[in-house]
């Protein structure tokens, strides 16, 4: 177990700079901090290191420079385990990513079984927990395919809580979704979000951005040009590009 | 409006096709006056000759009164010995007899051997395939390795194995690697067969791994998973399913291909084929069974694997 940390600053990320193996300079010293409780929206056009941002918070991609420290434990120290810090760090992707073979409940459970060693009895009672809280309590029998998107991802979502995470990381959690589906995944994020989960989520929905975030950076190319509070974000555009890309979406 | 085809007919029209193939195999050995004797077959599936019973010591037989036992009374005045159930009894009552003679028969049945050579072969494949799995999932994921010595071994492997000729492996295997480590013939075969499944397993459970989405690596492992754990859990058991039907087909290469230990005289079914051939002048017969019973093991194991596919089709 990671010791328990008391600071304010969940993740400080320093410096980061990400060459993929092709030459492509996905970030370019990305410096960010983001503290306890905190609901963070990245925003940006496609292409602009956003998702690659959020990847590198779990180490799904590794930096080529700068640091990164969760929850008080440095990403690259020798001695800090990925597996371990994982555990502190939920994710919910843009494909659901559920386990195909496996039903709603299973899904769930399996992590926290298999990493945790958690009880058997301890997991099943907060899987179903959750998947109540999500709404899906009549479905943990079901396997993902006979879900519906929006389904899917508050199982995902709930799979990832399961872990019982200090942060979560949303990577275009509604981008897959039919329109009318968007809405009781956001629902369920923003519940989150008021029971005082730190969040990173990377979306296009502004609406949401406005009305959750307490800060929204926007990323192009790579840089992180903008991290504001939303009324300004939004209503004061610090930066020419923030402005002209805000001018497309809205 | 949609076409249904007239079912009746085109049945009707296979059974006539079928038919006509069987007439023209029975013209065409008749074109050749070869007479079909399939009784001979018989006895080299199932052996009902009569076992012998031989005396054991030299002695005096006894019939008993009724003629159904004999008691055979050793000279130097041991305990007599005395054996019945003979369908044929060849002493007659107060005959000497000498040890190694024989005092009657009973009947009796064993396996011929075709099925012999059938046991054989099951046995064969059944350790081949369980051989070729371990070693097939492991040159598979250590083709999937980033490990270069790992990667670059098995790549080797799967190419020395794909490219050369099983034949030639076999003989390799006995002859070589048989003297060197001192195998029997079963062993060499059965690891020349491995050895060769094993390679095309490889690719089957590669090209399965690699069918998976990266997503669901990504999951596994974004839930605090380690590689194995994820590939225990979550890779694997979807790329089996997806693998099964490839599986199956190379399984069933794997019977065939077991026909070809024959040429380091392991006893299968085709060598049997072979020397029952040689014992009853009815090669026809011979192989027409010989194909039979391959096909009676490739169509129970297809059978299987399609019983297995239908039970994990669950989650679909």
């Amino acid at each position: 177990m990671i010791k328990e940390y008391q600071g304010n600053d969940m993740i400080v990320a320093e410096n980061v700079d990400k060459y993929y193996p092709n030459g492509c300079h996905a970030l370019k010293t990305v410096s960010a901090t983001i503290h306890r409780a905190e609901v963070v929206v990245v925003v940006g056009p496609s292409g602009s290191g956003k998702s690659t941002f959020l990847r590198t918070l779990n180490q799904l991609e590794t930096v080529s420079s700068g640091n990164i420290t969760i929850d008080g434990t440095p990403m690259y120290a020798k001695e800090t385990d990925i597996n371990q810090l994982r555990e502190e760090v939920g994710m919910v992707f843009q494909g659901f990513n559920l386990f195909p073979h496996m039903s709603v409940l299973e899904n769930v459970m399996l992590a926290p079984l298999k990493v945790s060693k958690r009880t058997k009895r301890e997991v099943e009672d907060h899987a179903r927990a959750l998947l109540k809280k999500v709404g899906l309590e009549s479905r943990i029998e079901n396997f993902p395919s006979q879900l519906s998107g929006g389904q899917m991802q508050r199982v995902a979502i709930a799979r990832a809580l399961a872990m019982k995470p200090n942060i979560m990381l949303f990577d275009e959690p509604t981008s897959a979704l039919d329109p009318e589906m968007v809405g009781e995944v956001l629902d369920v994020m923003k519940s989150l979000a008021n029971d005082g989960m730190t969040m990173v989520v990377v979306t296009h929905e502004m609406g949401f951005a406005r009305e959750v975030a307490d800060r929204v950076l926007f990323m192009e190319e790579g840089e992180l040009l903008v991290n504001e509070k939303p009324d300004v974000f939004f209503d004061n555009p610090p930066h020419p590009r923030l402005e002209k890309f805000l001018s497309q979406v809205l | 409006m949609e076409k249904t085809p007239n079912k009746l007919f085109w049945h009707g029209a296979l059974l006539a096709v079928l038919l006509s193939i069987a007439y023209s195999i029975v013209l065409a050995s008749q074109s050749i006056e070869y007479t079909w004797r399939w009784e001979r077959i018989v006895p080299y599936l199932i052996n009902t000759e009569p076992k012998a019973e031989y005396a054991p010591f030299d002695g005096v037989a006894t019939l008993s009164a009724d003629s159904s036992t004999v008691i055979v009374e050793p000279e130097n005045g041991d305990m007599p010995q005395s054996y019945d159930s003979f369908t044929e009894i060849m002493v007659g009552d107060g005959d000497l007899v000498f040890e190694g003679d024989v005092i009657g028969s009973k009947s009796d049945w064993r396996l011929g051997p075709i099925l012999n050579g059938l046991i054989v072969t099951l046995q064969i494949s059944l350790v081949s395939l369980v051989f070729a799995v371990l070693i097939g999932l492991f040159v598979g994921l250590a083709r999937i390795s980033s490990n270069p010595l790992l990667k670059h071994l098995s790549l080797l492997y799967v190419e020395v194995i794909r490219g050369t000729p099983l034949l030639v492996q076999i003989f390799i295997f006995y002859f070589f690697i048989g003297t060197v480590l001192d195998l029997d013939r079963f062993t060499a075969g059965a690891a020349a067969l491995s050895v060769f499944a094993a390679a095309y397993v490889a690719e089957i459970i590669r090209s399965g791994i690699q069918s998976i989405p990266a997503g669901q690596m990504e999951a596994a492992r974004s839930l605090g998973m380690n590689y194995v754990q994820a590939m225990v859990y979550i890779i694997l058991p979807q790329a089996f399913k997806r693998t099964l039907p490839p599986m199956a087909g190379q399984f069933i290469n794997l019977i065939k291909d077991s026909s070809l230990v024959s040429v380091i005289s392991i006893t299968d079914l085709t060598k049997a084929g072979r020397e029952v051939v040689s014992g009853t002048f009815a090669p026809f017969e011979v192989w027409f069974t010989v194909a039979l019973l391959y096909l009676v093991l490739t169509g129970a194991l297809s059978w299987l694997v399609k019983l297995l596919e239908r039970r994990m089709a669950s989650s679909d």
